[in-house]
């Protein structure tokens, strides 16, 4: 791929990279488009190796990165377009939240009375202005993770990489900086996350990387993952009013794995290895016996079961 | 206009140089600068009360004494280890050096601008503590110290001993700046420069014009003695002059800080883990 | 019923007596110590000097190695006295002091810096044992490059010589072990001290040399500037050479302290003063330990 299309994506070819003899991440190929993109591993899978390469922190052992056609070892042409939330929870001392977005404003090549407006801005952006005159070393965590935020996006970045964006901030917060990042994502840029809140992630991701032991296991879609997982029988939950008949039925197909009625009665969970026989089932089924379906839906379509099947364990729900 | 480049070096020099001069761990930098001054106060009190005591020529001594053997080898050795090393492996230690490295400042400007925030604060301790200190230890002295620093020598003499801390600060800056930016523990080249530095008067003629301390020496404006019993175990050499010792030592500086600039784009953060 | 009961148990095999816990700590630092090629190398070096040392009270002793070397006046070249173990001394505390500002500052700072002091603390272990054990560290390296090294040579001297010369020299033994025990105290008390109040072991390995050898400088100054012989109160090595002195040969020294400690030349200090110099010293670092090895540390 060339010209103006790769320069609206994030690009990884064959990058390996290791620390002495340990694998921080082995041949990852990755296209990442704009929208938000969420990264999904245990801990010490390469989610923040992969951040930090995208941001020019680390270099790749081996492999071509580009970040919107900028490779990531040219700080002056990568800077102004990438915003990086990392997780080091650290900041210079002695600074109040206001010293330390304009310090690094200016340490960008702003003018004085651009440096100020904009920390104004990001300040009123993450809800930190009533603060911004104290000493950064005194804030409370969700309030250092608030001040990284607003230090990732005071430039205007094109691109943002979010390291663990959500620990530490309480409900509201994290509503509200969910929020932020769907308006960034529709507004066309890059919202790189990693998270381990799966259902967060799952609400908020147009795409999902998974990773294990420095491996990408699945991208792209979250549906369009479970799909490509065959050797897990899809799970699909039917409401409707007679499921102990519709069970019936089922039992009878050699597709269907596992058919629980629902506690309250009202509905079958199903577990299928075969999910457009089992849709095709139920059509005839409800023309046959005129069964009152309420609704169908995938039961495990979600990051959590992906998350489950491709790597195994439970992800965090916190 | 300022360009880009100068509103981001002096970006770095504002944030930088607040946070050495300010810094609560930086206290004992002050002491190694501000220890000379305060001594040659109190010398001046005692010997104006006393009245008697040191001549002038034995005040120019003691303070050569004192230049060569606690500013060079001790005061400014140490305090630029503090300052400089620290520009570096301080920010790594403090996790923090990425939100420098996430900017789109050239590396080389960074390393530029850390240098030259380490050395306005090192010469404004340093030099202005040897000014200080020079202007104080004669004091006492009265009128003939006004005349000898008016009409004498003595100007002349301040304004050589200023110049040489200024290269001291040049010269060890640039090279703890290097040990901090590429080495974990810089108290370990550190160590070793000390060693060479203070073995400098032992050395044969050729490897002593390795080594920093020479030429400042050189540029001494009253030289001072091994005392014996270590006078035997000098090597005589000639002093460098002024035209090569002052752009030498300025050359082999700005070699050290362009090495350190171009290998800093190759730095990573790791912050040890 | 609370989580706790349902997956709390509580550690019932044997414990180690309270009153060797302090040593796990020594085992662990010496672990970390083996790792460190260049400590080692260095450790081992400094054994080089001692073994000189015993060369040339051998070749002493030996007529006919003499006459190979033809060195049949070196017993008058390199007298075996109070000055010939004194240097030995002085050497081998040197490298200890420089062993000290690279083995000290890891003692305690790295506790600090990650918050591990609150999970030492937690166990059946109190701040005293945790000092000691980290002193012990020390200790026990710094014993095996001074006065242990210098007890053999003198034992060498003594078995080569005759039990005469060990019962007229017995003061050389005793200044050798006290000698040393209060330059090892010193030393270990100074880096532990410094490391617990600066986290950066780089920092507090510089600042314990900035002790010794500004604290030297900075002291001579105060001597030639204000024609005085106070300001070698700052000198700590000075202290300990005067102190060593008097260790080694009495009221009546025939030498102005060992080679590496030399007492300068003009006015000396008096002995007690040295003594309660070095020992408010150790007061100031026991204190310093104090304040800063705690459990929990307000930060502000």
């Amino acid at each position: 791929m060339s010209g103006p299309l790769t320069n609206r994506l994030i690009t990884f070819g064959e990058v390996s990279r290791f620390y002495g003899e340990v694998l921080g991440i082995n041949r990852v190929n990755l296209t990442i488009p704009p929208g938000i993109t969420s990264l999904v591993g245990p801990n010490g899978s390469g989610k923040t190796t992969l951040m930090n390469l995208m941001t020019g922190l680390i270099r790749p052992t081996r492999g071509d990165i580009r970040v919107l056609g900028i490779p990531p070892d040219r700080p002056e042409e990568l800077g102004p377009i990438v915003g990086y939330c990392a997780q080091f929870d650290n900041f210079p001392k002695g600074l109040t939240g206001y010293q330390f977005l304009h310090s690094f404003l200016r340490i960008r090549g702003m003018s004085e009375v651009e440096c100020a407006e904009r920390t104004r801005s990001a300040l009123d952006t993450v809800n930190m202005t009533d603060a911004a005159q104290r000493p950064v070393g005194a804030y409370s965590k969700g309030m250092r993770q608030r001040i990284k935020l607003a230090q990732a996006i005071a430039h205007d970045p094109q691109v943002l990489v979010l390291d663990e964006p959500l620990n530490g901030l309480d409900p509201m917060a994290r509503a509200e900086t969910i929020a932020l990042f769907q308006q960034w994502g529709a507004q066309g840029r890059h919202v790189i996350v990693s998270s381990h809140i799966l259902h967060e992630v799952d609400r908020i991701s147009d795409q999902v990387i998974l990773l294990s032991h420095g491996y990408v296991v699945a991208e792209g879609e979250i549906q369009g993952v479970r799909s490509e997982v065959k050797d897990q029988p899809m799970q699909i939950l039917i409401r409707c009013d007679h499921p102990n008949a519709l069970a019936a039925r089922l039992f009878q197909q050699d597709h269907v794995v596992e058919a629980k009625i629902h506690p309250d009665g009202k509905g079958i969970l199903l577990r299928t290895t075969d999910a457009d026989r089992f849709y095709l089932l139920l059509n005839r089924v409800v023309l046959e016996t005129g069964l009152d379906v309420e609704s169908v839906a995938p039961a495990d379509d979600d990051v959590n079961s992906v998350y489950q099947y491709l790597i195994g364990g439970e992800g965090g729900t916190v | 206009m300022n360009p880009a480049w100068m509103r981001q070096l002096t970006g770095v020099i504002a944030l930088e140089w607040k946070k050495t001069f300010l810094s609560r761990r930086g206290w004992w930098v002050y002491l190694l600068a501000l220890g000379p001054v305060v001594l040659t106060f109190l010398h001046s009190l005692i010997r104006a009360r006393n009245q008697g005591g040191h001549s002038l020529f034995q005040d120019t001594q003691i303070f050569a004494g004192m230049f060569e053997l606690y500013f060079l080898r001790l005061g400014i050795f140490f305090g630029c280890l503090g300052i400089f090393s620290n520009l570096f492996r301080g920010e790594m230690l403090e996790k923090t050096l990425h939100y420098y490295f996430l900017t789109p400042m050239r590396r080389e400007l960074l390393v530029v601008g850390k240098y030259l925030s380490g050395l306005i604060v090192a010469l404004v301790l340093f030099v202005a503590s040897t000014g200080l200190s020079f202007w104080l230890i004669g004091r006492h002295q009265g009128a003939a110290w006004s005349e000898f620093l008016q009409h004498g020598a003595g100007l002349s003499q301040m304004i050589w001993y200023m110049v040489v801390a200024a290269l001291a600060c040049v010269g060890y800056g640039a090279v703890f700046l290097v040990a901090g930016l590429f080495i974990r523990n810089p108290l370990i080249p550190a160590a070793v420069v000390m060693v060479w530095e203070n073995l400098n008067p032992f050395l044969p003629s050729l490897l002593k014009k390795f080594s920093v301390i020479f030429y400042l020496k050189s540029l001494c404006p009253v030289q001072i003695n091994v005392p014996p019993p270590l006078n035997v175990l000098v090597t005589d050499t000639d002093p460098a002059s002024a035209w090569i010792a002052v752009p030498g030592l300025l050359v082999v500086a700005m070699l050290v800080l362009a090495y350190a600039a171009i290998s800093a784009r190759r730095v990573e953060i790791s912050y040890g883990e | 019923m609370a989580v706790y009961k349902k997956t709390y148990r509580p550690y019932e095999g044997r414990l180690t007596a309270s009153w060797s816990r302090f040593l796990v700590i020594r085992r662990y630092a010496f672990e970390d110590l083996r790792r460190s090629r260049f400590l080692t190398v260095f450790y081992l070096a400094s054994f080089l000097y001692p073994l000189i040392a015993a060369l040339i009270i051998w070749v002493q002793h030996n007529a006919s190695a003499l006459q190979l070397l033809n060195l049949n006046g070196a017993s008058r070249l390199v007298p075996i006295n109070a000055g010939f173990f004194m240097t030995v001394l002085g050497w081998q505390s040197m490298l200890a002091l420089f062993l000290s500002a690279f083995v000290g500052p890891g003692q305690v700072s790295p506790d600090l810096t990650n918050n591990a002091l609150s999970l030492y603390l937690a166990r059946p272990f109190s701040r005293a044992e945790y000092v000691l054990g980290k002193l012990s560290v020390l200790l026990i390296l710094l014993s095996l490059m001074t006065w242990v090294p210098g007890l053999l040579l003198f034992g060498l001297q003594g078995y080569l010589e005759g039990w005469s010369w060990m019962t007229d020299h017995a003061r050389i033994a005793a200044g050798l072990f006290f000698g040393a025990w209060i330059w090892i105290l010193v030393l270990a008390l100074l880096a532990l001290s410094l490391s617990a109040w600066v986290k950066w072991r780089p920092a507090a390995g510089a600042l314990l040399f900035g002790v010794f050898f500004v604290g030297s400088g900075f002291g001579a100054a105060i001597n030639t500037v204000q024609e005085t012989q106070w300001g070698s109160l700052l000198n700590i090595s000075n202290l300990m050479g005067t102190v060593w002195v008097q260790l080694f040969e009495g009221n009546d020294p025939t030498s102005n302290g060992a080679l590496f400690f030399r007492v300068s030349a003009g006015g000396h200090l008096p002995v007690w003063c040295c003594w309660a110099a070095l020992l408010i010293l150790c007061g100031i670092c026991l204190s310093m330990l104090s304040r800063k090895i705690r459990g929990a540390e307000v930060v502000r």
